[in-house]
């Protein structure tokens, strides 16, 4: 009655790869049981947009996988269900995926808020899972110690932003919080960070979601005057903030927002303001990481756009997944959970390594800049792909 | 200077709020009913015209009349078929009042979900900023303002000045006196409805320009939309103008000395507090 | 119960023939009731013996249900409608947090603490925010709920915006038990509210306050009560399902659409009824599990598509669709199984000629507006005093101050030859003030029988108010219709139970609002017959707002003139009513 009512989809895409891959690859070895990778996604609801970014990165880590002969002989499959964005029905699906399917290995869903509702479960259960939607870093504490983030922790955020700065004349800042819990353990560490680079904080404050009107904020701002201002932001303050400034007349020298300038339509939204605004990624299409490009002519090849840092993310989730199960020679989640606690693994994210209870230490911050129409890389100086272009005219 | 800019942010943003509260402020006046699809309908108009303007790059200003005319027929039909049924329930049928429009949003939201996707979306469009002796005036502010003052205007005339305003005006004071006068109640309610459909829609094609919307948006706009009317007292066209401005001219101060936390919660708070001390709202009509 | 086999064979005889004679006269056997425990019995253990899957799903089926009746005390029993209970799920969800993480308490503790923390914020949250009405509640509680996050963001000790984690230490067959546990509890409590006498009060509250409080109902406690008992659940639900998740952080914990789910399962369901807020949480939740398998991308779309269908079509829910089938009918309150035999002993009021009531100077003003300037009057024991006079001339204004309804700009009343000026509504018609309404304000959900037991239960054990409703509604003549809803009386019938009301507060003195308006002559003349009487029923003194001037100028010992307000004339029928002042305050000048 309950139960068999689910529908499982993906089959639809990853079918003819899986087709291509055995007339590719054909061997005894696909004969065997498939290993069943399962997931669930926010196909719907809220974050239905950036979660298929999220999903798009596990098929093309799947389809990448099964190209080379899959894993351990055994070829990979994906079983996964849509979590409407709603934590509660995460924690449902992940107990579904566990214990009616019994999939072999799993990956975290999209968002810090989800993630963070499955972690206790996975934790439960004892299944070694890579979280690649989880940049908070209180899910990766004790009594946690069986998920590993594959982002750089939230308090890696804009990181960049006030060294570089610093450097380049900049002296007073501002720092503004949305009342998250993402976004406060950036601006916490953002504010410590200024303090130790002794750059005096001229302004802070923090604001509840959804984003009341900045008019004020932005006139406090404007008063205090400061060189940069830093918004540990989501994508709806970023553009309220950017346009609150503008309104009053005000920009400051050095505008970076975390998160909104990544987003495709962030240009369309604000128009010219948004240039020169400076914002960061985890994941950039120039870096020489560890099978990048393979990465990016895959995800071409099936999805007919480019790749975003989402789509990154999950890719070095299966990559960082693969490695372990290799390593290991097995799907044995002790065994996996002891790898990947103490190995360090090469990713088109970068360097995966954690430390015990899965809180990532190595996945970096890169600072890009919307300059015109393009977003360019700016920092760390050695990856830059051009210098950043200042003032913030916010015209 | 601060001080000075502060009250032209908070008039400004005043402005902004009387054109979201007018239409809510209409239904509730006439029919009695507070409309929890009000914000979905100003969030869905302010989505379709991004999609409009982004498609063919017109100035999202051309659809208002469209808009408008558009939305009056859908609300007077959305108003003949789900609300109609109930009035005769009289006061009995306002929790089925609110169950039916709290049903209408969930449908217009999930449905714009679908079309819209759940991005917030915003337009770049009437962003000029006027420095007028060193004070700030932002175009797409002053617009929304405008477009809330002459809607309170017109409103105004015409309830006042005109024999189809004045009945309604007569029907929203007293309804049974009304029918006794030989108004046709039923059609009053079916243009009230119409009318506030119309007037969220027109909001929410000018809102876009202000602020990032998305479908999820819709609630909280409602709140914000009700918080006005209900400071105004509850139908009190002229008391919801100056709830607006009190509105913004304290989350403009409050924002400024207290920080982004706190003025969120500042419709909240003004409405508790007036609804306990001050229950007939801020306008002199005793309803 | 010290019922020896007799008595418990009577007993069980009385139950079984409690069964319906007529549609109007629900029963549940307690057969029914055998099925249903063990049909419930059997649900609940069938996710003990499959999946995980099904146990967590069994599981979000009972959180809910157990909101959706705590929400359904509030909200359908006592009609506040609310947009925030859930609120006090947040507040639930940190209390137990604070409690197991900083004082170490095991969770099955801290979880019924912080259920009655939630209830002492109840009770003085309640006092602020009763005082709203209809939609300004509703969304004043949503507000509230807004508000408790940004506090909770901001509370470093709970864990402000970055949430609290908690160390996993619940199974999930704990958690399930645990949620049976208290959805039988929030059961328990809608079954107390909507089957028990002092349930009444609450149906008396949602139906009409003002009617409630003239028949002795303190509202401002009942509802406070109720608001209280809608506060329990959630909290120890919130401390569950936190501790379920092992993290808790403001957005989750006082997440509206929460609130939204709940309130579309109990109308679906039918709300202000038992069985509703189960039937539609258990429906909704597994149909929504088939929306969400074929159609994920319409499921809330179609929720919402539901809900106006369900209000266009069947406003009472499923529960309301049963009832016409006679399934799941409401059993009246302490209702017999047949009209019980009147066996109240006459006890006629001490003799004596003291005065009753008092007025002195008695002046309200509405604004501008003058209503009653400087009324003096009183109404002796053993009198029947008639109050005329034209529309707008104060009388019902007077009825309104007497019985506590208006506030005197000036002037007093007294009762027994004490000020009752401070004394509220209630407490007046406790100490035996008792009124009709001009338009009956009867309770329109419940039975005849109902109101009128609400009205003879203060200060009476159960038996001694039946006896006394009984006769109350035998003394107007009711008794034939005693289990029919109020909405099928007649007018005269309604005025008639109207009077049966006051009788049954047991009341030294009666103040009758027109009450021989809309009555045929048959029906006057009944009444007519109560009132020559009422001496013998312990009444001390009659007052009479009326303008059937012939109806009751026969049995009237006194009448008083009102005319704007003022007091123009006073005396027996014969001699007020040749007076030309009165003459022409009915008629206009006769020249």
């Amino acid at each position: 009655m309950l139960g068999g009512t689910l529908r499982v989809r993906g089959g639809a895409i990853i079918a003819p790869l899986i087709a291509a891959a055995v007339l590719f690859a054909a061997s005894a070895a696909y004969a065997q049981k498939p290993i069943v990778v399962g997931a669930s996604i926010s196909e719907t609801g809220p974050l239905a947009v950036d979660a298929a970014y999220h999903l798009k990165g596990i098929q093309v880590g799947v389809a990448d996988a099964n190209a080379h002969g899959g894993w351990l002989g055994r070829k990979l499959e994906l079983k996964y269900y849509d979590d409407q964005s709603n934590p509660g029905t995460g924690v449902r699906l992940y107990t579904r995926l566990i214990t009616e399917d019994k999939v072999d290995l799993l990956v975290g869903p999209y968002s810090s808020g989800i993630s963070q509702a499955v972690a206790p479960l996975l934790n439960k259960y004892e299944r070694a899972t890579p979280m690649p939607g989880a940049s908070l870093p209180a899910i990766f504490q004790a009594p946690n110690k069986w998920t590993f983030q594959l982002l750089p922790p939230a308090t890696g955020y804009a990181e960049g932003m006030l060294p570089m700065t610093k450097a380049m004349g900049a002296h007073t800042v501002a720092i503004l919080q949305a009342q998250l819990s993402f976004t406060l353990a950036c601006g916490q560490a953002r504010l410590a960070q200024a303090k130790a680079l002794g750059m005096p904080v001229v302004y802070s404050t923090t604001y509840a979601m959804p984003p009341p009107d900045f008019s004020s904020i932005a006139l406090a701002i404007k008063n205090a005057n400061p060189d940069a201002v830093v918004v540990c932001s989501y994508y709806p303050d970023a553009v309220g903030l950017a346009q609150a400034l503008h309104r009053i007349g005000y920009a400051p020298r050095f505008l970076a927002e975390t998160i909104g300038p990544a987003e495709a339509q962030f240009g369309s939204a604000i128009g010219p303001i948004a240039n020169r605004i400076i914002s960061n990624t985890s994941w950039w299409p120039s870096l020489k990481t560890h099978g990048n490009a393979a990465f990016i002519a895959r995800y071409k090849a099936m999805f007919h756009e480019e790749p975003d840092y989402h789509a990154a993310g999950t890719y070095a989730a299966m990559q960082v997944l693969g490695a372990a199960v290799k390593a290991t020679k097995s799907l044995d989640q002790t065994k996996l959970r002891d790898w990947l606690a103490t190995h360090e693994v090469e990713t088109v994210q970068g360097t995966f390594k954690s430390d015990p209870n899965g809180l990532s230490l190595k996945f970096g911050q890169y600072m890009f800049q919307i300059q015109g129409d393009k977003r360019v890389l700016i920092w760390p100086t050695a990856l830059a792909q051009a210098k950043p272009q200042v003032p913030y005219t916010g015209k | 200077m601060i001080v000075l800019q502060l009250v032209v942010n908070g008039v400004l943003l005043g402005g902004t709020y009387i054109l979201l509260a007018q239409g809510l402020n209409l239904v509730f006046g006439v029919m009695g009913i507070v409309n929890l699809a009000h914000g979905a309908i100003i969030t869905l108009a302010g989505l379709f015209t991004y999609w409009f303007a982004t498609q063919t790059h017109q100035s999202p200003l051309l659809l208002i009349p469209a808009v408008f005319i558009a939305m009056l027929a859908i609300g007077a039909v959305l108003q003949r078929l789900l609300l109609e049924p109930l009035a005769k329930l009289g006061g009995k049928g306002e929790l089925l009042n609110l169950m039916v429009t709290f049903g209408l949003s969930y449908v217009i939201v999930e449905t714009a979900l679908n079309f819209f996707g759940s991005q917030y979306v915003s337009l770049p469009d009437l962003q000029t900023t006027w420095p007028v002796g060193g004070l700030a005036f932002n175009e797409a502010l002053v617009a929304a303002g405008a477009f809330g003052a002459l809607i309170s205007g017109c409103l105004h005339i015409w309830l006042h000045y005109t024999a189809s305003g004045q009945a309604l005006l007569a029907t929203s004071q007293n309804p049974t006196g009304a029918v006794t006068c030989g108004i046709d109640v039923r059609r009053m309610r079916g243009i009230a409805f119409a009318l506030g459909t119309a007037l969220a829609a027109t909001a929410g094609v000018l809102l876009i320009l202000i602020l990032p919307l998305s479908a999820p948006t819709a609630d909280t706009l409602t709140i914000l939309s009700f918080v006005i009317v209900a400071l105004g007292g509850l139908g009190d066209y002229r008391g919801a103008v100056m709830a607006a401005l009190l509105l913004g001219l304290v989350q403009s101060a409050v924002g400024y000395y207290l920080g982004g936390d706190v003025e969120v919660v500042v419709p909240y708070l003004l409405l508790i507090t007036f609804m306990v001390v001050r229950p007939q709202g801020l306008g002199q009509a005793t309803r | 119960m010290n019922l020896d086999a007799r008595q418990l064979g009577q007993w069980i005889e009385r139950r079984l023939s409690a069964a319906p004679a007529s549609a109007a006269v629900p029963g549940r056997r307690p057969v029914t009731v055998v099925i249903l425990v063990a049909l419930i019995a059997c649900a609940g253990a069938v996710p003990l013996l499959t999946s995980a899957y099904v146990m967590q799903l069994a599981t979000d089926i009972l959180t809910f249900a157990a909101l959706a009746y705590s929400w359904n005390i509030i909200s359908g029993c006592a009609g506040y409608l609310s947009f925030g209970q859930v609120s006090f799920f947040g507040i639930g969800a940190y209390a137990t947090s604070v409690l197991v993480l900083r004082s170490g308490l095991p969770w099955y503790l801290a979880a019924p603490i912080a259920s009655a923390f939630s209830g002492v914020v109840a009770a003085l949250l309640g006092t602020v925010m009763l005082r709203l009405r209809g939609i300004m509640f509703a969304l004043g509680m949503l507000g509230l709920a807004r508000i408790l996050v940004v506090v909770a963001s901001d509370w470093d000790y709970i864990g402000a915006a970055g949430g609290l984690t908690l160390p996993a230490q619940l199974t999930p067959v704990a958690v399930y038990v645990a949620m049976w546990v208290t959805v039988i509890a929030a059961f328990a409590l809608n079954y107390f509210v909507l089957q028990s006498g002092w349930g009444l009060s609450v149906t008396g509250v949602r139906d009409d306050e003002v009617a409630a409080s003239a028949i002795g109902v303190p509202t401002a406690r009942i509802k406070t009560v109720a608001f209280i008992m809608s506060a329990l659940a959630p909290a120890a639900v919130g401390g569950l399902v936190a501790w379920n998740r092992s993290f808790l952080d403001p957005p989750s914990a006082f997440d509206p659409t929460l609130d939204l789910q709940v309130i579309v399962f109990a109308l679906f369901g039918g709300i202000g009824t038992l069985w509703g807020p189960a039937l539609g949480t258990v429906i909704l939740v597994l149909v929504g599990e088939q929306f969400w398998a074929y159609l994920p991308d319409l499921q809330l779309a179609l929720y919402g598509v539901l809900v106006i269908a369900v209000v266009l079509a069947f406003p009472g829910g499923i529960v309301g669709i049963a009832n016409r089938f006679g399934w799941l009918r409401r059993r009246p309150v302490l209702a017999p199984a047949a009209f019980p035999v009147v066996s109240r002993p006459p006890h006629p009021a001490p003799p004596g000629n003291e005065i009753i009531i008092e007025v002195r100077d008695l002046t309200v003003r509405f604004g501008g507006l003058v209503a009653l300037n400087g009324v003096s009057l009183a109404v002796r024991r053993g009198e029947m005093v008639s109050i005329i006079g034209a529309n707008g001339a104060g009388k019902t204004t007077l009825f309104n101050a007497i019985t506590g309804f208006v506030k005197p700009s000036a002037g007093g009343v007294f009762y027994q030859g004490k000020s009752v000026s401070d004394i509220p509504s209630y407490e007046r018609a406790r100490q035996g003030i008792a009124r009709t309404f001009q338009i009956p304000r009867l309770m329109d959900s419940i039975t005849v029988w109902e109101n009128t037991l609400l009205a003879a239960r203060y200060g009476k054990r159960a038996d001694a108010a039946v006896d006394q409703a009984a006769w109350a509604l035998h003394t107007v003549k009711l008794d034939g219709l005693w289990l029919e809803p109020t909405t099928k009386l007649s007018p005269g019938q309604q005025r008639r139970l109207e009077m049966a009301r006051a009788l049954a507060l047991d009341p030294t003195v009666i103040l009758l609002d027109e009450v021989m308006a809309g009555m045929t002559r048959n029906e006057q003349d009944e009444i007519r017959a109560v009132l020559r009487h009422f001496r013998e029923f312990g009444v001390a003194a009659v007052a009479g707002v009326e303008h059937v001037i012939s109806a009751i100028a026969d049995i009237s010992d006194r009448m008083i003139v009102l005319d704007r307000g003022g007091k123009i004339a006073e005396g027996v029928p014969e001699a007020v009513l040749r007076d030309p002042l009165v003459i022409e305050s009915y008629l206009g000048k006769v020249s």
